[in-house]
């Protein structure tokens, strides 16, 4: 059996365009995430999608439209302090939130686990 | 290939200035109806029109540089309710007509033998769902880590397996990263994602866990629905670079 411990996993989906405090949201979630001390966040860009508004997000040729989708993960105690910061962050978009297990692989340089 | 007896014939009227995603409207129709392998279709361009918009397109008159087109198939009730929803949503300006038909006959000695309709099988099954979250700098003796795993897992008959390449991040490759800024690196994370039985991954988990160095695996457990149509391969690789 994988013995991963269980942490939580939150996507947050959101488009490109999207700014708060001046910088892109998806800049600023990273930063908030830093600076709470969440243990990871990576930001990946979809090549076409539609949300609520029902609009499609896709690559144009003139500025950049695209879904975003930023994935964590961490324990569920930090995930619950995180999603109340994300909340006030986001005027719109989806937060989705599922119970994982996670390994964490790290090895020196000696390669020891 | 169409057969004798009753049939829909459907046109759709467009303007050649008139577009789908870049592309031309009528062109882009003509392109699904191939696609979607339907019996026939022909384009044809009009001498003269006008429509709603009470423009006059003309060939021969030198200020219309826009003509009309028309495209015509005649298929089976059946098929034509198929391809109907896709062409409502493209033919976003323009006319789609339906008329009922009658085919008296349908030969072509040349075409290839009849497929027999296949539909894809939708099979649902507990399954789970593996991400690999690395850097994409990282290797595997000489090889792109990322694609190494791709390799093994193929080895392995695992299921399917992608590759995304992030824009930002950070934490992928552990807790040295932490303390510094949010920096713009070479460096750009990478998440595998997997999906396969518990069983399946079950046995990949050690094999990838060795071919790791900084990294963080993940598995949820989710409700996988497998479309697959008969008699074709199950396999699909999609390697992204």
């Amino acid at each position: 059996m994988f013995s991963g411990e269980a942490a939580q996993l939150v996507h947050i989906h959101l488009n490109e365009g999207r700014v708060f405090a001046g910088q892109p949201l998806h800049e600023a979630i990273l930063a908030r995430c830093r600076a709470l001390g969440i243990a990871g966040a990576t930001v990946f860009r979809g090549i076409e999608g539609f949300g609520e508004t029902a609009e499609v997000h896709r690559a144009r040729p003139l500025g950049h439209d695209q879904p975003l989708e930023i994935v964590i993960v961490d324990e569920a105690i930090r995930v619950s302090q995180l999603v109340p910061e994300l909340e006030g962050m986001m005027q719109s978009g989806v937060i989705a939130i599922s119970d994982v297990k996670a390994r964490r692989v790290t090895k020196d340089k000696s390669g020891q686990a | 290939m169409l057969e004798k007896g009753p049939a829909k014939k459907v046109t759709v009227w467009v303007n050649e200035d008139t577009r789908h995603h870049h592309e031309k409207l009528w062109l882009a129709v003509f392109d699904y109806l191939r696609h979607k392998r339907i019996a026939g279709a022909s384009v044809t361009h009009t001498k003269m029109s006008f429509g709603a918009r009470k423009h006059v397109h003309s060939a021969d008159l030198p200020d219309t540089p826009e003509f009309s087109y028309r495209i015509e198939f005649i298929e089976t009730a059946e098929r034509v309710e198929e391809v109907l929803p896709t062409l409502y949503e493209m033919v976003g300006d323009g006319l789609i007509e339906l008329q009922d038909t009658t085919v008296i006959k349908a030969v072509n000695e040349h075409a290839p033998s009849p497929e027999p309709e296949k539909r894809a099988q939708p099979v649902r099954q507990k399954a789970q769902l593996m991400r690999v979250l690395f850097g994409e700098k990282d290797t595997w003796h000489g090889d792109r880590l990322y694609d190494a795993i791709v390799k093994r897992l193929r080895m392995m008959d695992i299921a399917g397996a992608t590759v995304w390449r992030g824009l930002m991040g950070y934490g992928a490759k552990g807790e040295t990263h932490r303390s510094r800024l949010l920096h713009i690196s070479e460096d750009l994370p990478i998440m595998i994602s997997v999906i396969d039985t518990p069983a399946k991954i079950e046995e990949a988990i050690p094999v990838i866990e060795g071919m790791l160095e900084n990294a963080l695996i993940v598995i949820s457990e989710v409700d996988a629905i497998r479309l697959t149509r008969p008699g074709t391969a199950q396999e699909t690789s999609h390697v992204q670079r």
